[in-house]
């Protein structure tokens, strides 16, 4: 069964059309990339798959079910936003993020601990969050995602602002928990060489779906070009 | 210090009773970056309580009630705008006020009794307006007990709360309620000018010297509850007004906090 199916969406913001009769798949346990430029609609798609924003027309469906028929389950969806909105003057440390925004349910401090570990940042319990780094808050969303034990994660432009070493320290923390607990990933990401290195299926928005395959078959100058409008190329960070 | 006195006695429990309710609230409200809400909110009470005067309606009542519409207003237009937070609040701020000017305009033989909700006088308390505080904070209290973890989640970050079905819109009007009825009341102890000066000050002080949010509220209320309670005897010593001196405490403290205030 496919984790996410979304069948001709349209999303319209006032009378702007942001996404129109966008119809695409990502299966269980695939890293999806959504890319595109600018104002196409990414991070609209992100949210509309979420229940964050109503449609004007089309299905979406999380392993089978519309988003207002998961009902508890909803609560299990992993989303990691584009940044937090957070005045880093205000004391809330790791822990209470976390105990803040995980439901009772899901909620037990050695777990807190035991998802910190799982993406190597174990020691930021006590922190707090304006202290910490890009990465480092990023890692932190993502365990706070953890404790709810998810199958679909999405993530906005995760890697934004964070500098190259921890960059590469997050997204294969992703990759060992895609691979070791079958998570499926969506998420936008503006970084071609990450989506290269590290997506098993690339989608391509501008309003509407303009191309969808592999990471081999998309990143081509030509497509690229199609869907930014001018030449684009993937350059691939090299450790030193 | 004058505690034999009976309304000596009685604006010490006001003092008491607000210097714990607006902390309370002031720790979302700093926490938000709602400072300036809570401005629009005392002038729109002070255009409710001008509105009532002119109508025969106790000012108390119109107070709250016009400082809950207008406080519903800018939530609407918040949530279904794409006007920016600050200019919503800058046009509510600005309307209030001119009706509020304009009604004054016909009250000719009401102003010294309005000049008394301008600047607020904790000493004038009676019975009443004790219980209608204790009321709210008992209420207020109850409120944030229950929703204090979704009102908190969304303060952080309104998509991650939205995202796991935290009713968002709801939980922002129960806050902006909560916080109109608040001022309004409070209007009676401190005045409309230094009414959001409780709410704030407490809390902004407490930020400076909290290493978690748990602590922030603890430091918030121990704050506003010093600054109550010194700058009205302190206002009794002196013989000051007491609204400004509350408030002139809660500054101190603040100024104080910066010492303690991390490098970040």
């Amino acid at each position: 069964m496919p984790a996410l199916e979304v069948e001709n969406l349209t999303v319209m913001l006032g009378d702007h059309t942001i996404l129109e009769d966008v119809s695409l798949t990502v299966d269980a346990g695939e890293m999806a990339a959504i890319i595109g430029p600018n104002g196409a609609g990414k991070t609209t798609l992100l949210k509309a798959a979420l229940g964050l924003l109503p449609s004007k027309s089309g299905v979406i469906k999380i392993f089978g079910q519309s988003i207002g028929a998961l009902g508890s389950e909803r609560a299990r969806l992993g989303y990691v936003p584009q940044k937090l909105d957070l005045d880093r003057t205000i004391p809330v440390t790791v822990h209470e993020l976390i105990k803040i925004n995980t439901p009772r349910a899901f909620y037990k401090k050695e777990k807190v601990a035991k998802a910190l570990a799982e993406v190597d940042a174990e020691k930021l319990l006590t922190r707090q969050i304006g202290q910490l780094s890009g990465g480092e808050l990023q890692r932190v969303l993502i365990a706070m995602n953890l404790l709810r034990d998810p199958k679909l994660m999405f993530l906005d432009e995760p890697s934004t602002g964070i500098d190259r070493e921890g960059e590469r320290l997050f997204y294969d923390v992703l990759e060992h928990l895609r691979k070791n607990r079958n998570i499926t990933v969506v998420m936008v990401s503006h970084d071609l060489s990450v989506v290269y290195r590290y997506a098993s299926r690339v989608l391509c928005i501008n309003r509407k779906l303009m191309c969808q395959g592999t990471p081999g078959d998309i990143l081509s100058d030509e497509t690229l070009e199609r869907l930014y409008g001018h030449a684009t190329a993937v350059y691939e960070h090299h450790d030193d | 210090m004058g505690l034999e006195y009976p309304f000596m006695q009685r604006a010490l429990l006001a003092a008491i009773l607000m210097g714990t309710l607006c902390p309370l609230l002031g720790v979302f409200v700093v926490v938000r970056r709602m400072s300036f809400f809570g401005d629009a909110i005392a002038h729109s009470a002070f255009t409710g309580i001008a509105l009532g005067l002119l109508l025969g309606v106790d000012p108390s009542y119109s107070a709250v009630g016009f400082a809950v519409v207008v406080a519903l207003g800018m939530g609407y237009l918040q949530a279904n705008s794409r006007i920016p937070s600050d200019t919503i609040i800058g046009v509510f701020f600005s309307g209030a006020a001119a009706i509020g000017i304009l009604l004054i305009g016909l009250l000719q033989g009401y102003r010294v009794n309005l000049f008394s909700f301008l600047f607020g006088d904790i000493l004038t308390v009676d019975a009443g307006n004790l219980m209608v505080v204790g009321a709210l904070l008992i209420v207020v209290g109850a409120v944030i007990t229950v929703l204090r973890r979704p009102l908190l989640q969304i303060a952080l970050n309104r998509d991650l709360a939205a995202a796991q079905g935290v009713p968002v819109s709801l939980m922002e009007y129960t806050l902006m309620v909560l916080l109109a009825v608040t001022v309004a009341v409070s209007i009676k102890l401190v005045g409309i000018i230094l009414v959001t000066a409780m709410l704030i000050i407490p809390a902004a002080a407490a930020r400076n010297v909290s290493k978690t949010l748990h602590q922030m509220f603890g430091f918030a209320l121990v704050f506003g509850v010093f600054s109550a309670v010194v700058g009205l005897f302190g206002s009794y010593a002196l013989n000051t007004a007491s609204g400004p001196t509350i408030v002139l405490v809660g500054i101190a403290l603040f100024i104080a906090s910066l010492v303690r205030l991390p490098a970040r």
